[in-house]
C-alpha cells in the first residue's frame, strides 16, 4: 500500500520544474527566429568642396536599418554653411522653402523631415542617427537657403521593412523615422 | 577698297594673334588646378546671387557678395605663383567685377524689382566674363554646363 503510494511514474520535482521552464524558454526561441537583428549601417558623406554637390549623392541602406550618418563640409574657402536634410518623396521643395527664411534651420517638430545634421561650417563634421523608412527613394538636400536647387541627393532603402514598426536591440518600436537622436556637431 | 579691307583683314590677324600671345597657356600657369576651381566658384556664387533675386530673398544677397569676396581672395591665393603681369592684369579686373556684385548687394537692400536687380547682376556677369577672358579656355568655367550637384544636373 505505501508502496503504491510513492508509483515510479510521478514525475519528479526537478522533472516538473523543466517541463515548467521548456514552454516559456521555447516560446522566446520562437519569438528571437521571427526577429531578425537590428541592420546597424554607418553612412559618409561630404561636400563637394566649396561646389554645392554632395559626394556621394546617392546612399543605400536596407529599410528598417539603425543609420549613423556622419556628413563633413569639404569646403576650403567660402563661408557657406552646409547639412544633410532627410524628407519624404515630394516632400524637399517644400521644407526648402518653409526654411528659407530662418537661415535654413530645420525645426524639430517637421514631420516631412526624416532625419537632419545641424549646419557645419568649412572644415567641420555633424553627426544623425535615425531609423531608416521602409522602401523606397528618399530625397536628401542642403538646407542652407539657394542651396537645395542643386545640393540634393537619394537615399536609396531597399528591402523589406515590417510595415508599421522597426527593432532596436529587441526592443519593438512604434515606426517613427524621424531623428532618434537629433543631429550634432562633431 | 580692296585695299582696306586687307589692311583691316591683316590687322585682325595681328591682334588676334597677339591676343593668343599675351594669354598663357595652361601649361604655363604653375596652379592650372587651383585656378579652374576658384574661375568655378566665381560663378557658382554668381547663380546664388541670380537664385537669391529670382526667388525674392534679397536678405541672402549680401551673403553672397561676402562669398563672392571670399572665392575672389582664393583666386588671388591661387595665383601667388604667376607672372607678375597676369597677377596686374587680373586684379585690375576682378577688382572690377568685385565692385559691380557690391553694386547688386547693395541695390538689393532697397531695389525690390527683380528685372532692375537682374539689369545690374548681368552688368556683374559682363566683368566677371572680363576677368576669365584673361586665362586659356581650357580653365574657363562652360558657360553651358549645369550647376553642380544632382538637382543642377537635373535642371
Amino acid at each position: 500500500m505505501h508502496a503504491h503510494l510513492h508509483s515510479p511514474v510521478r514525475p519528479s520535482r526537478r522533472t516538473l520544474l523543466a517541463g515548467c521552464l521548456a514552454v516559456p524558454l521555447a516560446v522566446i526561441q520562437c519569438t528571437r527566429r521571427q526577429q531578425p537583428e537590428q541592420r546597424v549601417v554607418d553612412l559618409s558623406i561630404e561636400s563637394d568642396g566649396d561646389f554645392l554637390a554632395f559626394r556621394p549623392d546617392e546612399l543605400t541602406c536596407p529599410g528598417g536599418a539603425f543609420v549613423t550618418l556622419t556628413f563633413h563640409h569639404r569646403g576650403k574657402f567660402l563661408s557657406a554653411r552646409h547639412n544633410w536634410v532627410l524628407v519624404y518623396p515630394g516632400q524637399l521643395e517644400a521644407v526648402d522653402k518653409a526654411v528659407e527664411h530662418n537661415e535654413g534651420i530645420i525645426p524639430g517638430d517637421d514631420p516631412r523631415v526624416i532625419a537632419w545634421t545641424p549646419m557645419c561650417d568649412k572644415g567641420s563634421m555633424a553627426m544623425t542617427k535615425f531609423i531608416a523608412p521602409g522602401p523606397g527613394d528618399y530625397p536628401f538636400f542642403c538646407s542652407t537657403p539657394g542651396h537645395g536647387e542643386c545640393m540634393q541627393g537619394v537615399l536609396h532603402v531597399t528591402g523589406p521593412a515590417e510595415a508599421g514598426f522597426h527593432r532596436i536591440g529587441g526592443v519593438r518600436l512604434q515606426a517613427d523615422h524621424r531623428s532618434i537622436q537629433k543631429g550634432f556637431n562633431i | 577698297m580692296k585695299r582696306t579691307r586687307a589692311t583691316l583683314a591683316v590687322l585682325a590677324s595681328f591682334g588676334f594673334l597677339l591676343a593668343l600671345a599675351v594669354q598663357p597657356s595652361a601649361q604655363q600657369l604653375k596652379a592650372p588646378d587651383d585656378i579652374k576651381t576658384t574661375l568655378r566658384l566665381l560663378v557658382q556664387v554668381s547663380n546664388d546671387f541670380k537664385r537669391q533675386i529670382t526667388n525674392k530673398n534679397f536678405a541672402r544677397v549680401p551673403h553672397e557678395f561676402m562669398e563672392y569676396t571670399e572665392a575672389a581672395d582664393a583666386l588671388r591665393s591661387a595665383m601667388k605663383g604667376e607672372s607678375a603681369d597676369l597677377r596686374a592684369k587680373t586684379e585690375t579686373r576682378l577688382k572690377t567685377a568685385v565692385a559691380a556684385y557690391q553694386k547688386v548687394s547693395d541695390m538689393s537692400a532697397k531695389e525690390t524689382d527683380v528685372d532692375k536687380l537682374m539689369a545690374e547682376h548681368a552688368k556683374a556677369v559682363t566683368a566677371m566674363n572680363a576677368v576669365f577672358d584673361l586665362f586659356p579656355a581650357a580653365l574657363r568655367p562652360d558657360p553651358n554646363l549645369p550647376p553642380p550637384g544632382r538637382g543642377g544636373r537635373r535642371g
